[in-house]
Parts: C-alpha cells; sequence; structure tokens
C-alpha cells in the first residue's frame, strides 16, 4: 500500500511538473515579426527544419538553448524530442547537406539579446526571463 | 561534366553572397563524425574483412564544412575517409552543392548533391543519425551504396499544405548523372564473379523524383521514389586483355516507404525494386561476350523504442530477392537483426547489433571465401562512434 502511494505521488508529480514546465516556456520573436501567434505543428515544423514559416508566412530561423531545464522543457513540450534526438535530427541534415545548425546560446540573457537585434529569430526562454526587448508568440 | 556541376554550384554560391564583408558573415560551420566497428560472423567472412575471426576493419570518418553567406543560400562540402575490409582506405568528396531556398515551396539544390530516394539514402551513410550499426541491407547495401548515395546535377524541393485535415506534401524532383569509380566495391565485386573489368568506372544519365505525405496523423508518413535511367549506359570493359564494351538500356527502379514516429517509438517499412539488363561485347575476346539480368527486389520492417533518452532498442526483419537467379542461397538474403544504441552524451554513443543471416547473395566476396559460401552466418558488430 505504501509502495502504491508513492507510485500515485509520483505520478502525480511529473504530471504537475510538465504542466508547470509547459507553462514556464515561452516563445520569443523579434519585435518587427507581425504575427502574434503559432501553432505547435508550426513549431515543431521549424525547430527540427522541415520549414522557415510562421503560419503568417513570415520567414523564421530558429535559435536553440545549448542545455538547461527550460531547454529540455521547450524539446519535450513541443517538439517530443530530447536534447540528444534533437541534435541528431540536425546533424542529420547538416551532414546530407540540407539544412545547417542553428546557433545556439550558453543563456537565455544571450538568446533575448541575439533575438531582439535579429529580424527573423524565433527561440524560447523562461517566462521570468526579461525579455522586454523581444516579443512573445502564443502557442496555439 | 563532374567538375562542371561542382564549379557551377561554387560560383554561383560566390555570386550570390557578394553582400558577405567578412568571414564571420559567411556563417562558416565544421560538423563531422568519425566511427570504428568491429565485426565478427560465425561462418562466412563478410565485406570483404576477416570477420570469422572477428575484424575491425571498419572505419569512417567525415568532415562538413558550410557556410550560409545570405538566410537563403547554404553551400558546403563534406569529405569523407572510408574503409570496410579491402575496400575504400581512401578519401572522397561525399558531396559539394550550393543550396538556394526561395521559400518552404521551392529550393533548388546543385552540384555533387545527396540523390534523395527512398526512406533513407539521403542518410544511409551517416552512422551518427540512426540507431542500426548496420542498416537493411535489402535496400542500403553496404558495398554497393555508393552507386545510389550522390549524382552529379540537381534537386529541386519543397513542401506543400494539403490542408488542415490532409497533411502535407514534400517534393523531391532530382536528375543529373550518376557514377560510381572502378575501385567502388559495386564494382570490383561484380568483376569477381565475371572477369570482366570497368577500368572508367560506371554510371549515366538519372531522372527521378520523390514524394512523401506527411498525413494528418502526427509522425505518419508514406513516400514513394520513381527513378528512370532514359538513356543507354556503356562504358569501357575490358575481358583477358581485351577491350570491349557493357551497356544496359533504359530502365526504371522503384522503391515505395512508410513510417510512423512519434515520441519513443518508431516503425518503418520499405520496398524496393530494381530492374536492370545489359550486355557485353569483346570484338577480339568472344568469350567475354554475356548478356546479363537482374530483377532485384527487396524489403524490410523495423521498429524502434527510446527507453531514455540515452538508451534505445530496435529490431528490423529484411529480405532481398534476385528473381533472374536460380533458387538457392546465392540467390536470396534474409537477415534479422537486433539493436541498440547507447548516447554517453551528444557527442559520443555506442552501438551493438546482432544479426542471423540466412542466403549468400549479399556482402560476401570470393576473395575472403576461397573454401566457398556457408548458406547461414551470424554476424556480431560493435561500433564506437564520435560526432560533433
Amino acid at each position: 500500500m505504501k509502495y502504491r502511494s508513492r507510485i500515485l505521488i509520483l505520478v502525480a508529480a511529473l504530471l504537475l511538473f510538465g504542466s508547470v514546465a509547459r507553462a514556464q516556456v515561452i516563445v520569443i520573436v523579434n519585435p518587427g515579426v507581425s504575427a502574434d501567434s503559432v501553432s505547435k505543428a508550426a513549431l515543431e515544423k521549424i525547430f527540427t527544419g522541415t520549414s522557415t514559416r510562421l503560419g503568417s508566412g513570415e520567414r523564421v530561423v530558429p535559435v536553440l538553448l545549448k542545455e538547461g531545464p527550460v531547454h529540455s522543457a521547450f524539446l519535450s513540450t513541443y517538439l517530443g524530442k530530447s536534447p540528444i534526438a534533437l541534435i541528431i535530427n540536425w546533424r542529420s541534415l547538416v551532414l546530407s547537406g540540407q539544412g545547417s545548425m542553428p546557433k545556439s546560446f550558453d543563456s537565455e540573457a544571450e538568446m533575448v539579446s541575439y533575438v531582439a537585434r535579429t529580424p527573423t529569430a524565433i527561440g524560447y526562454i523562461g517566462e521570468k526571463t526579461a525579455h522586454d526587448s523581444v516579443k512573445v508568440l502564443e502557442v496555439k | 561534366m563532374k567538375r562542371l556541376w561542382i564549379a557551377a554550384a561554387l560560383f554561383s554560391a560566390m555570386a550570390l553572397s557578394g553582400s558577405a564583408q567578412s568571414l564571420s558573415d559567411l556563417n562558416i560551420e565544421l560538423h563531422g563524425y568519425a566511427t570504428q566497428g568491429f565485426l565478427y560472423t560465425t561462418e562466412n567472412n563478410i565485406f570483404s574483412t576477416n570477420s570469422s575471426s572477428g575484424s575491425p576493419a571498419w572505419d569512417e570518418a567525415v568532415l562538413n564544412m558550410t557556410a550560409t553567406p545570405t538566410p537563403k543560400l547554404r553551400v558546403g562540402m563534406q569529405a569523407r575517409y572510408f574503409l570496410l575490409g579491402n575496400y575504400g582506405n581512401k578519401i572522397s568528396l561525399d558531396w559539394a552543392a550550393a543550396d538556394y531556398s526561395f521559400n518552404d515551396h521551392v529550393g533548388v539544390r546543385f552540384g555533387k548533391v545527396k540523390t534523395p530516394i527512398g526512406l533513407l539514402n539521403e542518410i544511409q551513410d551517416l552512422d551518427p543519425t540512426y540507431i542500426w550499426s548496420l542498416l537493411p541491407q535489402s535496400v542500403y547495401p553496404l558495398t554497393s551504396r555508393n552507386s545510389t548515395l550522390t549524382h552529379y546535377g540537381g534537386v529541386v524541393y519543397g513542401s506543400f499544405s494539403l490542408g488542415q485535415k490532409k497533411g502535407d506534401l514534400d517534393y523531391r524532383v532530382f536528375g543529373g548523372e550518376q557514377m560510381v569509380t572502378a575501385d567502388d566495391p559495386s564494382i570490383t565485386e561484380g568483376e569477381e564473379d565475371s572477369g570482366i573489368i570497368l577500368p572508367n568506372g560506371w554510371g549515366g544519365t538519372m531522372l527521378g523524383a520523390t514524394l512523401k505525405w506527411k498525413t494528418p496523423l502526427q509522425g505518419l508518413m508514406f513516400g514513394a521514389t520513381d527513378v528512370d535511367f532514359p538513356a543507354v549506359w556503356s562504358s569501357l570493359a575490358v575481358y583477358q586483355g581485351s577491350n570491349g564494351t557493357q551497356s544496359t538500356p533504359p530502365s526504371q527502379s522503384q522503391w515505395y516507404f512508410a513510417r510512423y514516429e512519434k515520441n519513443k517509438i518508431m516503425v518503418a517499412g520499405e520496398y524496393s525494386r530494381q530492374q536492370y539488363q545489359g550486355a557485353t561485347q569483346f570484338p577480339d575476346a568472344p568469350d567475354g561476350d554475356s548478356t546479363f539480368r537482374s530483377d532485384p527486389r527487396g524489403w524490410y520492417a523495423m521498429a524502434s523504442y527510446k527507453f531514455t533518452p540515452k538508451f534505445a532498442l530496435g529490431a528490423y526483419v529484411s529480405q532481398f530477392v534476385d528473381w533472374q537467379l536460380d533458387y538457392g542461397p546465392p540467390r536470396y538474403s534474409k537477415d534479422w537483426t537486433f539493436s541498440a544504441r547507447y548516447d554517453f552524451n551528444q557527442f559520443l554513443y555506442a552501438k551493438a547489433e546482432q544479426h542471423f543471416i540466412e542466403g549468400t547473395n549479399i556482402g560476401y566476396d570470393d576473395a575472403t571465401n576461397p573454401n566457398g559460401l556457408q548458406p547461414n552466418t551470424k554476424l556480431t558488430i560493435l561500433k564506437i562512434g564520435v560526432s560533433f
């Protein structure tokens, strides 16, 4: 009974963590982008290299964090991939001549700075990270 | 002609990147990988190695340089070192191409480019990108992969949405010249069988198209490839010191494939058929005159599961039959395979794989099997790789 209770608590914690993780990650773009939202499907295509367009038709170029809980949360929530799986995905494109590796950043602050000055950049950060210089896209 | 395609790609890239002011503006990246494989077989020696005694003669290293001087333009090239038994042991140009993407619907790539055939052709030589140590040999035979991996010419590619409830359609239209050099295993294995040497290698014009329907069910995709060889392929042939020709008339090949991939699960299958026929003629050595027909048909079904982000297991069944050959082990190859992959981190990984092979059509050569072939063999592969 004790064991079963622990399992239930663990499952509840994981579910709670998943929902908390999703709420904590936001998608950011350069303020020059006119779109206000992006679909989950479009986001998945952009960050796996199969599309370069938002639903509005605007061209975007993805940038990544190198590691960290925000990086992992974004990948699992919107791409269904682990960090290693995402790197393998992009390397398959690069090594077969079908793409180039996205820029990646050590910190969310660096990502915000890059997205703010790069017209086509799209990235992601934790919602508590300062982001006055960029625009937040709603993920539908 | 080959160098013309590569030169055109590089010249176009230089012209279109005229606004770049410095090397940093070109966004140059370096990537690559290296692998070391070990093979052991219980019976026959495979892939020209002494695998029945255990062989480490399977090395690959790739270095890739890519530049994106403008957001829509990408230029790159990739060199490879390859050693497999008695094959390779040299550095060659994998591909060198310029790629311009007008938008998601239309892009063009030309130079020496990867040929977008089937489900896995474009990545079949990229070991870090999949779980398997050896792809299903029924459709992706290792020793003849150079005959389909790349071509000198171009690819037009793009994607269209069919509507929210109908998914997306990806297309690739490609054409140019496909060539393999005289020392390629796909050529030398044939020389062993027939005694006929092709000193200039083998190749000719090809045209093809691949369509992939990404269905509304996320992760499910169906696809097909058709390749036409519209002209006669002809090459210098040598038999017992006498010159002649080998030629093949126009022919076609097809691939049909499907894959479902979501989160931890991947299931895929593919079927290919590559019919061809040809003849050799030696005016001064009529003994060398021959005709040949081949109707190889191969298929596989595979599945894998990622137990953790770093550990995955997989299995596949693979079958190949050349319907023009007489009944017996040389006519076919069947393979049950069980695989494991562990990623230590994003750079270092290891693979282990066990094959249960029936039939002797694929992977064996006479030089390393002088006493003939046993109908069945078990093959164990261990591999370690680094990629960056």
